[in-house]
């Protein structure tokens, strides 16, 4: 689900860098002010979940599955701090190990950071209303499962957008 | 909760390689985003960056190793904070 460089049209991977950074200093401001953030146990989770994505479950036919845990790390540690740990893991995997393109890092931190963050503790929170407290873990499975679903989405729709430009681009280039 | 947490940091860096290097081999794992992506027509550009592990390897090491030094300066960067606060670590719960 990191996006290579390479894949996305300049215009969507800037505006999603400017969105990313927007959302990441709004949540930093919230994280550390109102929710009384820690850093020590940001720092904590967000290690956690880099640890967690290392282990690729195989799936027979050449493909893999690893927990991405956006939305686990907002029910963890609110919506801020969950959008924060996200990005931190997101930038070392990107600049250390050139996982996802430093040219697609505002689009992945987008779907991985925000999106699925913010969306499946929105759902969680949601859930858990109205199936009550004691089906919590529903809570938390509904809102994890639709989360990386739509982060997924997105990153297919940016993408598929991507496409549509880059080969319309060259259609025009060749055309004059 | 802290310290409950490192160790299971520990394991997770430890048991990594069975799962993102053997079981990657033992199934010819191919990025499904790249597979999807050139399907659509589009391919992977040089990278602009290629990390200073690349697709978490150490070079010249053996992948399995590799994976590991990858996984605990990934973890060892991130608990950096925590580690310069250096107050939490044991005091939770």
């Amino acid at each position: 689900m990191h996006i290579p460089d390479g894949f996305l049209d300049p215009i969507i991977s800037l505006s999603l860098y400017v969105i990313t950074l927007i959302v990441v200093i709004y949540s930093a401001k919230r994280y550390f002010s109102e929710d009384k953030g820690d850093i020590s146990y940001l720092s904590v989770i967000a290690a956690a979940i880099f640890a967690a994505q290392m282990l690729n479950w195989p799936i027979p036919g050449g493909t893999s599955a690893h927990l991405v845990a956006g939305a686990l790390a907002a029910m963890l540690i609110g919506p801020f701090g969950g959008c924060l740990a996200m990005f931190m893991n997101l930038v070392v995997q990107c600049l250390l190990m050139g996982d996802g393109g430093i040219t697609a890092l505002g689009a992945n931190s987008f779907n991985m950071a925000i999106v699925d963050v913010f969306v499946g503790y929105a759902i969680y929170r949601l859930a858990l209303k109205a199936l009550g407290e004691q089906r919590r873990m529903i809570a938390a499975f509904l809102g994890g499962w639709i989360g990386i679903g739509l982060a997924a989405t997105v990153c297919g729709l940016e993408i598929g957008l991507s496409t549509i430009w880059i080969s319309s681009s060259n259609h025009s280039s060749s055309d004059g | 909760m802290s310290r409950k947490a490192l160790i299971l940091i520990l394991v997770l860096v430890l048991v990594s390689p069975l799962f993102g290097v053997i079981g990657s081999e033992i199934v010819g794992y191919h990025e499904p985003l790249d597979v999807a992506a050139e399907l659509i027509g589009l391919s992977e550009s040089e990278p602009v960056w290629q990390g200073v592990l690349p697709d978490y390897t150490v070079p010249g090491l053996p992948d399995v190793i590799g994976y590991i030094i990858a996984g605990f300066v990934g973890v060892g960067i991130l608990l950096l904070p925590a580690i310069l606060r250096g107050k939490e670590f044991g005091e939770r719960n």
